[in-house]
């Protein structure tokens, strides 16, 4: 089963308190901070205690990118990375004192690993086979036997054709100038060919021990549609698993060395679960099984305990159980910029911190809106956890360059359901519900052993019922004793009514012209009634002049003579002058 | 009090009791400071964080005093409240060179100043705008500008003062406890 909530306007007013909950330790605007919530982490990269904020900038996208270092509200270093990178994570690659954690960033195919803030190592990701055209064409052009257009059209034909080329024969085919084509096939064609692949995530796994500072390894998604775990001693691949689509998020848990499952989404828009104790070799296709398939392309993955939130392009978050079962989607009102999770043991809360298009930053706890935030920009980074000394630190960085950092107050709780939409909370209170009675009981048998004579009886009733109301209204049409005049020549509608509790009464009579546009005239009314029991004021009544549709009034006063408290029936005519039959 | 005490006070030899409370964030050097006061022999050399709270005793040119040396950690900061009733004085300790949880220390200040038990009494306030040493800190008068103490209404009945300090060399330690102790002096003179 699962809920779709309607969108719903967030109820502001409540929620801004939300915004006392938060204090505000530190906002720069103009941080010049280009970064997204996979490039960010804060650590305890030098073993004080002071956590840091490792912050990968991406620049502008194509130079000064940038690994920042924050110390409380100041930038302790810098390092410049050479590509643009994709994924920042601190792990520990080793047992050595003081327990100083490695920075690694992925940048391209390769890894750079920094320890201290010192580059430390860089690990390449293993190439791929090359298309043997291609490394024949380009073997032919080192061997001067083609020219760089019959190179040129080559290429072109083959990636017409589907075929994956290596980035330096992209790269060419992207050049437009002649020269240019000349020039850069000279520079290039005596390297080797080597097909190189482009991280697209980055996590951590523990590899034996579950400890907070146990030694840990990378699992890295690449565009090759692969994830591979290394070893964080030699640097070796431990494990490599083909998946149907590129990887873009990736949620581990587990131990390599025991048990572990890495939920994965993909650029198909799926999310793929691979366990451990599958056979995870190339080609097995196992964990195709458990496949969650989105009816959007994912833009954030967290996971709470057994449970997968996925944040979705079509504004909608997704929270389903580790098995793949939906188990509830929630509508926001606008489109997701990224998603991190909110873990603050001391309080025992978990919550989805997530980012969205509009300035805001909504935190769910499982469905229900807990918080929000306003910000002046878009967030586009966000991390949770503990920066300085402080253990409940939100970073958010923006669209324009911002950071923001907001410290959790101590005694802040986050209401759970007070301001949720969903059932009224009076749908939840037990009514007071009688016992059955044993008069019940026996009734509810009965009618549950006689019900189809008890229906059959009914049944009788109702149409006896009905064969009684349409004798007595035919008796009342042959008497005129109806209150709706019969005769289509003189439309009326009759309508008495006594008021008064005795000896006297006051009899009102209510005449209706009913036609649309002909008047009535000349007609009387007259009572027919027990002269020993009642005296009537007047008896004979002259009606003047009817209008169509006008409600008229006469009254008469009717004296009871008898003092026995016995009634009898008053009829009341309507005649026309001249006729004998009343209307 | 024996005969003996009250002889000893009217000639002026024994001095009057008066209780602070230390307060702080972690880290932020309580500890420090009140084992700078403390009498030589009673120093310790390791100073570790504090778990819960411990009593010490030092004394000044005027008072012997008495200070509740609080834990600054998150989770033991409720226990400062259960001590509000028996201080005449608060000792706040701030980290200087912590930029970014000057907000959190405005948030204790905070909540402490508008605690009841705190509120509608005169208490003297000591600010300890300590770790001046560090090369990130800042001065005296920022922290008392980011802390807003001008703008607090309830200085009011609170006489504060702030002082710059070192508590690894005892800088300002002294300046600030002697205003301490004459203010709490003056308070226990006039409840007489």
């Amino acid at each position: 089963m699962s809920t779709v909530d309607e969108k719903q306007e967030p109820p502001i007013e409540q929620l801004s308190h939300g915004n006392e909950k938060w204090l505000n330790a530190y906002y720069d605007p103009v941080a010049s901070l280009y970064t997204l919530t996979q490039c960010v982490a804060l650590s305890d990269i030098q073993a004080d205690g002071d956590w840091k904020l490792v912050i990968a900038d991406l620049g502008t996208g194509s130079y000064d990118m940038k690994l920042k270092v924050y110390k409380g509200t100041n930038v302790m270093s810098e390092n410049a990375i050479i590509d643009l990178p994709t994924g920042v994570v601190t792990f520990y690659m080793d047992v050595n004192e003081p327990r100083t954690p490695a920075v690694a960033v992925a940048s391209g195919p390769y890894i750079y690993i920094y320890k201290n803030l010192h580059p430390y190592f860089k690990f390449t990701l293993p190439t791929l086979d090359v298309n043997p055209v291609e490394l024949d064409l380009w073997n032919q052009v080192k061997e001067e036997k083609i020219n760089i257009f019959v190179l040129r059209e080559m290429l072109e034909g083959m990636r017409a054709e589907g075929a994956v080329l290596t980035v330096r024969s992209l790269r060419f085919l992207q050049l437009q100038d002649v020269p240019d084509c000349e020039a850069f096939a000279n520079i290039y064609k005596h390297t080797p060919l080597r097909r190189q692949t482009v991280i697209t995530c980055l996590a951590t796994m523990k590899k034996s021990l579950a400890d907070e500072d146990a030694i840990s390894c990378l699992v890295i998604g690449t565009e090759s549609k692969s994830i591979y775990v290394l070893d964080p001693e030699a640097f070796t691949v431990l494990t490599t698993i083909d998946l149907p689509s590129v990887p873009v998020f990736l949620s581990v848990t587990g131990l390599y060395d025991v048990e572990y499952r890495i939920v994965v989404a993909c650029r198909n828009g799926c999310i793929y679960t691979l366990k451990s104790n599958y056979n995870l070799k190339r080609g097995s296709s196992d964990y195709l099984k458990h496949c969650i398939e989105l009816n959007s392309q994912p833009v954030g993955l967290e996971r709470i305990n057994k449970t997968i939130y996925v944040g979705t392009m079509d504004e909608t978050m997704h929270c389903f159980t580790s098995k793949g079962k939906k188990v509830w989607t929630v509508k926001l009102p606008a489109s997701i910029t990224t998603m991190e999770t909110m873990d603050y043991p001391s309080k025992g809360f978990k919550g989805v911190i997530l980012a969205l298009n509009n300035c805001q930053v909504h935190l769910y706890k499982e469905k229900y809106l807990v918080n929000i935030i306003s910000t002046e920009d878009i967030v586009t980074g966000l991390k949770f956890g503990r920066f300085g000394r402080e253990d409940a630190t939100l970073v958010m960085t923006t669209r324009g360059g911002g950071l923001l950092i907001k410290i959790l107050k101590r005694n802040a709780t986050f209401e759970e359901k007070d301001i949720s939409a969903g059932p009224p909370a009076a749908q939840n209170t037990k009514l007071n519900v009688p016992k059955k009675t044993k008069l019940f009981v026996d009734q509810t048998m009965r009618e549950r052993e006689n019900a189809v004579s008890m229906h059959r009886t009914f049944q009788r009733d109702l149409y006896l019922l009905r064969l009684n109301t349409a004798r007595e209204y035919a008796k009342s049409l042959e008497n005129s004793m109806n209150p709706i005049s019969s005769d289509p020549m003189e439309p009326l509608k009759l309508n008495a009514t006594v008021q008064g509790i005795g000896p006297t009464f006051k009899l009102t009579v209510n005449l209706q012209n009913t036609s649309l546009n002909q008047a009535s005239s000349n007609l009387i009314i007259t009572f027919q009634y027990d002269e020993k029991l009642y005296v009537f004021k007047k008896a004979y009544l002259q009606v003047p002049l009817l209008v169509p549709g006008l409600n008229y009034a006469f009254d008469t006063l009717v004296e009871c003579q008898s003092d026995k408290g016995i009634s009898d029936n008053v009829k009341v005519f309507v005649l026309k002058e001249g006729k004998v039959y009343p209307l | 009090m024996g005969f003996f005490d009250k002889l000893a006070k009217w000639l002026g030899l024994k001095k009057k009791d008066a209780n602070v409370i230390v307060v702080g964030l972690d880290n932020s050097g309580k500890t420090t400071i009140i084992n700078h006061l403390k009498p030589k022999e009673t120093k310790s050399h390791d100073i570790v964080p504090t778990i819960g709270f411990t009593v010490e005793k030092f004394t000044s040119s005027a008072l012997s005093i008495t200070a509740f040396d609080m834990s600054g950690q998150g989770r033991y900061r409720n226990l400062w409240e259960h001590y509000y009733t028996e201080c005449q004085g608060i000792i706040f300790v701030i980290d200087s060179s912590d930029k970014l949880r000057m907000v959190v220390a405005k948030e204790e200040l905070d909540q402490l100043l508008n605690h009841p038990k705190i509120s509608n009494r005169r208490i003297p306030i000591l600010f300890f705008a300590n770790k001046m040493d560090v090369r990130e800190a800042i001065s005296s008068v920022k922290v008392s500008s980011l802390l807003q103490l001008e703008q607090i209404e309830n200085m009011k009945n609170k006489p504060w003062h702030i002082c710059a300090s070192n508590a690894l060399t005892g800088e300002g330690l002294m300046e600030g406890v002697e205003w301490i102790s004459d203010q709490l002096r003056d308070i226990i003179d006039g409840s007489k």
